[in-house]
């Protein structure tokens, strides 16, 4: 392109990188910029994160403005750069929660921002983030001790908290595996409900502990989707109401598949803990 | 003295759920700790608000201010969104027996018929859930929306 830029003063082009941005440069970066953004939105950021991470990166890397439409399963993502527009699209995969990741990318951005990361590094450190995952056992003893938790909060005795524990470490490897089998996540849920359900009931029909309704609730509480409800309402909050409520759809949905497993056990095993 | 030890049970067992979960969530191994402690303030402080009278979704709002409020704090120094852990922090308010209740109560309308108790019961914990939630979420935004208004937190 032309050496002359008259619009981009010389304190805005970041250090380590030659002065000015080619078309294919900016390529690039919008390239970057989008595959972050979809890194954050797959592993559940919310939309204020995932948009200003965006950009942030670019304007850290060098190009004047950039504009981030976010929708639930898709991003759309423009840079414009002296009159130059590149626009791309990302379709989104759920890859679950992962913290991690989200830690990672904005780790990057910042050092960007600092000016210790230049693009080409940025690039490498990005392709780098593998999304790190607690070993499953440790996953399913850590749900159950919680959902104990749960059931002694609410006033079960310690007999109860037993079969809770059961119940719940039990449907959380089901809701791993079936998961790990790319099932859909409705499916995962409902088998997972189903589960906790019965080994509950199961403990209420045998008669092991004296407060069986609460150890009931409290088995499918692994299934509370908490966080997409939290993020559902922030978004709105923010002003992303789209994503907000494509994202609280899903989980009052994910929620209803648990309740048909929930009922399905109680039907199938003739206990009643609800209601 | 009675008070002083119901909340130090109250508070241990909302710290485990909170970690358990973070663990779900995959918090990285170093936030897990604030996890631990956010749960266990937030839950706490709910605790003794709603003990003092206070209705529990203002309780849930205030308990979920101060959490985030000092989630910024080591947000900061982690270098990481508070979200990563303040939202773990969260799962012990969060009302999944209310939502539940809810669900199954609409959908025992559509398998045995209206009673009005199951309309009421329907109703008002599908509200409750409602309510705490919003608070819960109003609560972690409330850095955002008071203070940090046109900036980044980190």
């Amino acid at each position: 392109m032309t050496p002359t830029q008259p619009n981009v003063p010389q304190d805005r082009v970041p250090a380590g990188s030659e002065a000015g941005l080619e078309a294919a440069d900016q390529q690039e970066v919008t390239r970057l910029c989008v595959e972050s953004a979809v890194m954050l939105m797959q592993h559940g950021a919310e939309s204020t994160l995932v948009e200003s991470v965006a950009r942030r990166l670019g304007e850290a890397l060098g190009v004047e403005r950039i504009e981030v439409a976010i929708m639930a399963n898709a991003i759309t993502l423009t840079s414009l750069h002296e009159g130059r527009c590149i626009t791309t699209v990302r379709r989104i995969q759920d890859h679950g929660i992962n913290m991690h990741v989200v830690t990672e990318v904005q780790r990057a951005m910042l050092c960007v921002e600092e000016g210790s990361l230049d693009r080409a590094g940025y690039r490498k450190h990005l392709s780098e983030i593998h999304p790190y995952r607690y070993p499953r056992w440790l996953v399913v003893l850590g749900i159950g001790l919680s959902c104990a938790c749960f059931a002694r909060l609410a006033g079960a005795d310690l007999a109860s908290c037993g079969v809770v524990f059961v119940a719940s470490s039990v449907a959380m490897a089901v809701r791993q595996q079936v998961s790990a089998m790319h099932f859909n996540p409705f499916i995962a849920f409902f088998a997972s409900a189903f589960v906790a359900t019965s080994i509950a009931g199961w403990g209420a029909i045998l008669r092991i502990g004296a407060t069986p309704r609460p150890a009931m609730a409290a088995s499918v509480l692994l299934l509370v989707p908490g966080f997409p409800l939290i993020n559902a309402v922030s978004d709105m909050v923010k002003g992303y109401i789209n994503t907000g409520l494509s994202r609280g759809m899903m989980a009052i949905l994910l929620s209803l598949a648990t309740c048909g497993g929930i009922l399905l056990a109680m039907t199938a095993w003739k206990v009643w803990g609800w209601l | 003295m009675h008070l002083l030890l119901t909340l130090v049970q109250d508070m241990i067992l909302a710290a485990i759920p909170a970690v358990g979960f973070a663990l779900v969530f995959n918090v990285p191994p170093r936030a897990l700790v604030y996890c631990a402690a956010g749960g266990a303030i937030g839950h706490g402080v709910r605790m003794l608000l709603l003990a003092a009278g206070v209705p529990i979704e203002w309780g849930t709002l205030f308990a979920a201010s101060l959490v985030s409020f000092l989630g910024v704090y080591y947000a900061q120094k982690l270098r990481a969104h508070p979200k990563v852990f303040t939202v773990a922090a969260m799962i012990p308010m969060i009302p999944g027996v209310p939502l539940f209740t809810t669900l199954l109560a609409i959908v025992e309308i559509q398998r045995s018929g209206y009673t009005p108790e199951l309309f009421s019961t329907a109703l008002s914990s599908g509200l409750k859930a409602a309510f705490i939630v919003g608070a819960l979420a109003i609560g972690l935004a409330m850095p955002g929306l008071i203070y940090y208004r046109r900036r980044p937190i980190v």
